[in-house]
């Protein structure tokens, strides 16, 4: 969950009083365009994303006008520009028309918790407006804070001494800066960056920090996200329908963390333990079609409901359901099994039976019972399977599931919808 | 601002050694004590801790207490109470919801000075709630460890705080030893605990540490413990990426490090655990390369690259954990603990290829599980067959289904398409067994039905020629028929099934066709084997022997009636036919597709086939040793099911192409789904008797509600085709319909009758009329395109395209909708829908002898019906059987809510 750009970023910076950079947005009318490069004479044009998008600058995709002709080609080069950032594409919808601020000065501000302190840390550098990884040490402040206190004053003013910055900003960044901590912690963010925050004169020579650029996460665990009445669509960006659907379930009484590793997988495969689930998803690869941590001892109906969902948008093309997990602590397996085992019996009902094998690694309280309670299951539907217990390792059920999806694949997919009495292997 | 705790620490840290983690002497007070995970968790963790839980909160229900195996916990609405009332404690337990954690924390360090540690289990804790617990408990010095976590537990002290580790059984994985596990995995602290037995590695401290963004006690904070503890000779860590909290960390001791989650760095977002975000330096990779540097090694161990030194080992898969260990510990001279405790390799418990045959490395035998799971597991497969969860099946089938878009219907997974073209002995008891039968299993059930259909002396065929005299249609003589056919007449015979199934249940024979099984370890005691046996009053009985030459004859295999040959006694026929039905549902009752009570109950159903079809033969024709002049000998020794259906239609043995026909229409017939009036008719039935007390279920009765739900327009109907197809034919000159060369101008005929037929519409529009409907000619599903096929039509069509055969009827049927459009009758060529193919399919079957006058109209119309209730009462079967498995006590009545009065 984060949150790039000004034009959202204004408006959070406005519930602090931190002052930004004046920002339209992609439905400003050539009037208003034209205003604003009357008054600031330069502006900027950057393309709109959703969530967290870094580095559009080193790409070129942030436009200058002076002009509102320029404004307008940049308007329309960058409206659905597409960035790659890592191993993520995004795609703009929108631009946004930014006001450029003249200054001497740029800085460099960033909030987050950092594990080498344990605490939350702030981040700080006069010399911003770049890559905070291309600059010396020495250069910047990295200066962790009482968290019950907060960010106060005199922790930015110390660090501004330490690394030496120019005098006619200190006084600014100590007025302004611990705003910025109400922001963060109040508002259930988990980092928060403005880069650069241009310092702009006023008429009194005075310096003003302004922010031009803005990033920050959110902590999906906390409510407190909800007092910034945020759209949902600001999250929505790389989250797939069933990514959205699952994660709704999501409490703290069982986990139902689930992403989409492979949409053209194979292998679904219900995980418990955040372990299991980095074990399974590494071993499996691009067989698997969801990386899934379902541990935390889900009730019935919960469990029922996530493999429902799961199986509504991935059982089709799956040729192993593979439920697999260590011993577990406390994660109930007779009421998780019979969750999953009786949403594939609705889902056969609701859908009509496809060819699957079902592997299983498990142990943990109540593991007979739930193994007995999901072979039952699978008998009455046909449905082929393998239970391993606790005493297999898990990277050989994994490895043993991978076997049985490539037996699937070449052959074994058709034989078992022969025997299930469909004629088409999906 | 912090505590001054261990010194040389830039913040607090107070736990010294990893024997101070867990100990005897710590006592706990549990918050939510009550709530859903610790009411589970916390009686085992106090059982097997000696007792160390003072007390627990749970506002609002003071006064309440925890029962545990070793006495109850006593609950307070706050910590306040409970220090009040003389319970000292040192260690706070956190099972409160995520919002409440911190509050909770605060309660814990204000209420209670003694305080030393807490441990947080509740996952989802905000990372602003986190920060200000971390905040508090350095300022108030108090260690803590999680959140998002399962604990500690020491093996040495036998001491388990917090979570869960261990599950229901921590006996099982704290294993006491030298080894001490951290893991930012809950799951894997045991796992690996359960690992490491198997090298012959127990465990001193395991700390689940959680994997939040704030990790409360971390790496360092356990390597420093790791170096003061003198239990403690190496320490085994579980890591995902995202944090530095392992970066510079010097263990001290011999370490495997195990880190998994290169996979992550192709995500953006947080996965399983909060903090497992990768962000830059902290991925995966970079955790692999700080333990490589860390022990002085240059890549990760792998069974078949074993790398270690002295100081540690990188592994990258917790089952290499194990291994690494024993050869960093061998080069430090130290040995395992304990002898192994078994292997990782794979082991199946549980397993079930439905009959596949999967390749050898796939298809792994059972091994039996470690005690106590072996035993339960051995509870488990004394359970035969499937079990079945029971629901109200109103409307609803496990059994058929119909696909609206193509009405075909499907019956356990085989479509009536697929059904019409094998011989009618393989599907027969399909409804019932799930399966087409073998050629043995055919064999089997010919005898079976041809040892019923013969009613001579039995009053069986005096109620069904009054019933048939009285002029009632086929169905309600059949229903006549099967009313007779009551519980005490199929008793012996369900008991024998029963019995065979019971004497033959653990015996693990897979297949009721293999005489060479060895069933000399079976012990039968007298009462049973005398159930098998004829009584004198059966010894005028010629059948049973019959029966058994019939098999003979056909080569039928049956375990269950050599078992039974062996008993020295002249066997019944219950207990013929109750082996030739085990025989028959046998693999499918191992394989666990049908329930015990299906297979005990299959005796059943045969008999009512054999009597039901029986029921269409006048009783003049039933002889003592004959059946329409047809010696027993031969039924039961040659006949086929089909044969003795063509025969109780016309009279008449089949020729092969005759029977093929009467198979493809039967095969279409068998149902159109748990809608259909005859469906509801049998499962009404079954839910009127209550299928949760099955033994009071009265099959023959449920078949009389789908044969009483049948009649002259749901059944009947069929002729109605074929009274079309006699009109337009009645002045042909056509001897042999299946010929091609007929002679007559099908097209010319197709013509007049829809230039007729406009006609009489106009007319009919005119004067506001209802226009005929047609009988066999359009559909309200299959209809709109500019040419309309009925797949059903199609299928069958295309079978017998595909043979060379022909008919006459079906052509003109074709013909008749091209013309109904062309004359502009239509307003698209309809479709030649399925009756029309079962009428035309059973008019050139029975056109012969209704040209030379053997057979009337009324023969024809009685045909049409009969047909229709040979192919229902295998559907019928089908629906009784699953809602007598699956149904609950009168599940098919609707809520006088839904009822409509009608003025």
């Amino acid at each position: 969950m984060e949150v790039t750009g000004m034009l959202t970023g204004a408006k959070l910076l406005g519930h602090v009083g931190f002052p930004t950079t004046e920002v339209l947005g992609p439905d400003a009318t050539e009037d208003e365009i034209q205003n604003l490069i009357d008054r600031h004479k330069l502006i900027f044009i950057k393309p709109l994303f959703r969530g967290g998008v870094g580095k559009k600058g080193k790409a070129g995709l942030i436009g200058k006008a002076s002009d509102l002709k320029t404004a307008l080609a940049e308007k329309e080069r960058l409206y659905f520009a597409e960035h790659r950032h890592g191993n993520v594409i995004a795609k703009a919808n929108g631009i946004t028309f930014e006001a450029g601020v003249p200054a001497e000065h740029e800085v460099y501000f960033a909030i987050t918790d950092d594990s080498r302190f344990r605490a939350p840390t702030m981040t700080l550098t006069h010399r911003g407006g770049v890559d905070i990884e291309e600059l010396e040490k020495h250069e910047i402040a990295s200066v962790p804070f009482d968290a019950l206190t907060g960010l106060k004053a005199f922790v930015v003013a110390n660090a501004l001494t330490d690394i030496n910055a120019p005098r006619e900003i200190i006084s600014p960044l100590v007025q302004h800066l611990p705003k910025l901590w109400e922001l963060m912690h109040h508002y259930g963010m988990t980092t928060l960056e403005l880069n650069p925050i241009r310092m702009r004169p006023g008429r009194d020579g005075r310096l003003t920090p302004v922010a031009c650029d803005f990033k920050c996460g959110f902590d999906r665990d906390d409510a407190r996200v909800a007092r910034l009445g945020l759209p949902d669509y600001l999250f929505a960006s790389d989250i797939s329908a069933f990514e959205q659907e699952v994660n709704r379930l999501r409490t703290h009484q069982g986990q139902s963390d689930v992403f989409v590793i492979n949409d053209k997988g194979t292998i679904l495969a219900p995980t418990f333990g955040g372990g299991a689930n980095s074990l399974v998803t590494e071993v499996l690869g691009d067989a698997a079609i969801i990386s899934s941590d379902f541990g935390g001892n889900p009730p019935y109906e919960k469990m029922k409901a996530v493999a429902s969902i799961c199986y509504r948008h991935f059982l089709a093309q799956t040729n192993v359901l593979f439920i697999i997990g260590g011993k577990s602590n406390n994660t109930d397996i007779l009421e998780t099994f019979r969750g999953m085992g009786d949403a594939l019996r609705e889902h056969f009902s609701a859908h009509g039976p496809t060819p699957l094998y079902v592997v299983v690694g498990r142990g943990g309280p109540n593991l007979v019972r739930g193994m007995g309670n999901l072979a039952d299951t699978l008998d009455s539907l046909g449905l082929p399977y393998r239970f391993f217990g606790f005493d297999s390792a898990i990277s050989e059920v994994v490895n043993y599931a991978k076997k049985v999806d490539l037996w699937m694949r070449d052959g074994g997919r058709a034989e078992i919808a022969r025997h299930l009495g469909i004629t088409e292997a999906a | 601002m912090h505590r001054q705790g261990i010194e040389n620490f830039p913040y607090y840290l107070g736990l010294n050694s990893l024997d101070q983690i867990a100990t005897r002497e710590d006592r706990v007070c549990v918050l939510n004590i009550l709530g859903g995970e610790s009411r589970q968790v916390t009686p085992t963790s106090h059982a097997f801790s000696g007792g160390n839980v003072v007390f627990g909160t749970s506002p609002g229900r003071a006064g309440q207490k925890l029962k545990t195996p070793v006495g109850d916990i006593p609950v307070f609405n706050n910590v306040r109470e409970g220090v009040n009332a003389g319970h000292a404690f040192n260690v706070g337990v956190v099972y409160l919801p995520p919002t409440s954690v911190r509050d909770g924390v605060a309660e814990l360090i204000r209420v209670n000075p003694k305080l030393t540690k807490i441990v947080i289990i509740t996952e989802k804790i905000s990372v602003h709630d986190a920060r200000e617990v971390r905040a508090m408990g350095q300022a108030n010095g108090i260690d803590i460890i999680g959140g998002n976590c399962l604990g500690v537990a020491d093996s040495w002290n036998r001491i388990r705080i917090g979570g869960a580790l261990g599950g229901d059984r921590p006996e099982e994985s704290l294993l006491k030893g030298s080894v001490s596990i951290f893991s930012n995995s809950g799951g894997f602290t045991t796992t690996i605990a359960q690992y490491l037995s198997t090298e012959g590695w127990g465990t001193t401290t395991l700390i689940s540490s959680g994997k939040d963004v704030y990790i409360h006690y971390a790496a360092r904070d356990f390597a420093h413990a790791l170096q003061n503890d003198a239990r403690t000779k190496a320490a085994v860590l579980y890591v995902e990426p995202g944090g530095y909290y392992e970066h510079g960390v010097t263990f001290g001791k011999p370490t495997v490090a195990c880190v998994v989650g290169r996979w992550k760095s192709k995500l953006t977002r947080a996965v399983g655990h909060a903090g497992a975000m990768a962000g830059s330096g902290d991925s995966a990779e970079d955790k692999e390369n700080w333990f490589l540097e860390a022990f002085g090694v240059d890549r990760a161990f792998t069974p078949d690259d074993p790398v270690v030194s002295a100081k540690g080992a990188l592994v990258t898969n917790i089952a290499d954990i194990p291994a690494a260990l024993t050869a960093v510990m061998k080069l430090n001279g130290v040995a395992p603990d304990f002898a192994s405790t078994g292997s990782l390799a794979l082991k199946p418990w549980i397993a079930n290829d439905q009959g596949l045959r999967l390749p050898e490395d796939l298809a792994m035998p059972v091994v039996e599980a470690p005690e106590p799971y072996n035993a339960q597991i051995a509870k488990l497969s004394e359970q035969v067959g499937a079990v079945i969860a029971r629901q109200t099946m109103k409307d609803k089938s496990g059994a058929s289904v119909m696909d609206p878009n193509t009405q075909v219907t499907s019956v356990h997974g085989h479509s009536v398409l697929d059904m019409a073209l094998e011989p009618l002995e393989a599907i027969f008891a399909l409804p019932l067994v799930h399966e087409i039968a073998t050629a043995n299993d055919r064999a089997m059930l010919d005898v079976a039905v041809a040892a019923e259909v013969n009613l001579v002396g039995d009053p069986i065929l005096v109620a069904t020629d009054a019933a048939r005299e009285a002029g009632n249609s086929p169905n309600t003589v059949m229903a006549a028929a099967a009313a007779i056919v009551g519980p005490n007449r199929v008793r012996r015979a369900l008991d024998c099934a029963s019995a065979l199934i019971g004497l033959f249940a653990q015996s693990g024979l897979k297949d009721g066709r293999d005489e060479g099984f060895d069933f000399s370890n079976i012990r039968i005691d007298d009462e049973t084997r005398a159930l098998f046996l004829a009584t004198e009053a059966e010894a005028d009985d010629p059948r049973p022997e019959a029966m058994l030459a019939a098999i003979t004859a056909r080569g039928g295999k049956s375990v269950f009636l050599k078992f039974l040959g062996t008993l020295g006694g002249r066997l019944s026929r219950d207990a013929i036919l109750a082996a030739i039905s085990t025989t028959i549902a046998w693999g499918p009752l191992m394989r666990k597709r049908i329930s015990r009570l299906t297979a005990e109950t299959l005796p059943w159903y045969l008999r009512l086939y054999g009597v039901m079809v029986g029921a269409t033969i006048p009783g003049e024709h039933h002889q003592h040793g004959s059946l329409y002049g047809i010696p027993r000998e031969d039924r039961f020794g040659k006949w086929t099911m089909a044969d003795i259906c063509y025969l109780a239609m016309t009279g008449k043995k089949p020729s092969k192409e005759e029977t093929l026909p009467l198979q493809i229409l039967i095969g279409l017939l068998i149902s159109n789904g748990p809608g259909s009036i005859s469906a509801q008719g049998a499962k009404g039935a079954v839910a009127a008797d209550g299928p949760q007390t099955p033994e009071r279920v009265q099959i023959n009765k449920a078949m009389m509600g789908f044969l009483t739900h049948s009649g002259y327009s749901h059944g009947g109907n069929g002729f109605e085709g074929m009274a079309f197809l006699l009109d337009q034919f009645k002045d042909a000159e056509l001897h042999d319909p299946t010929d091609q060369n007929h002679g007559l101008d099908l097209k010319t005929m197709a013509r007049d009758f829809a230039l007729n037929y406009k006609r009489e519409k106009a007319k009919a529009k005119e004067l506001g009329a209802e226009v005929r409907a047609l009988p066999g000619i359009h559909h309200p599903v299959f209809r709109g395109k500019a040419e309309n096929f009925d797949p059903r039509e199609r299928f069958v069509a295309a079978f017998m395209e595909k043979r060379g055969d022909y008919n006459v009827f079906h052509e003109y049927y074709r013909e008749v909708v091209r013309a109904l459009f062309d004359v502009g009758a239509s307003r698209y060529v309809f479709c030649v829908n399925v009756d029309a193919i079962i009428a035309a399919l059973l008019l050139a079957l029975l056109w012969k002898d209704y040209k030379s006058g053997a057979l009337t109209t009324r023969h024809l119309e009685n045909a049409a019906f009969t047909v229709f209730l040979f192919g229902r009462m295998i559907g019928s079967a089908a629906e009784i059987d699953d809602h007598l498995n699956r149904g609950r006590n009168m599940d098919t009545r609707t809520p006088a809510s839904e009822c409509h009065f009608v003025a």
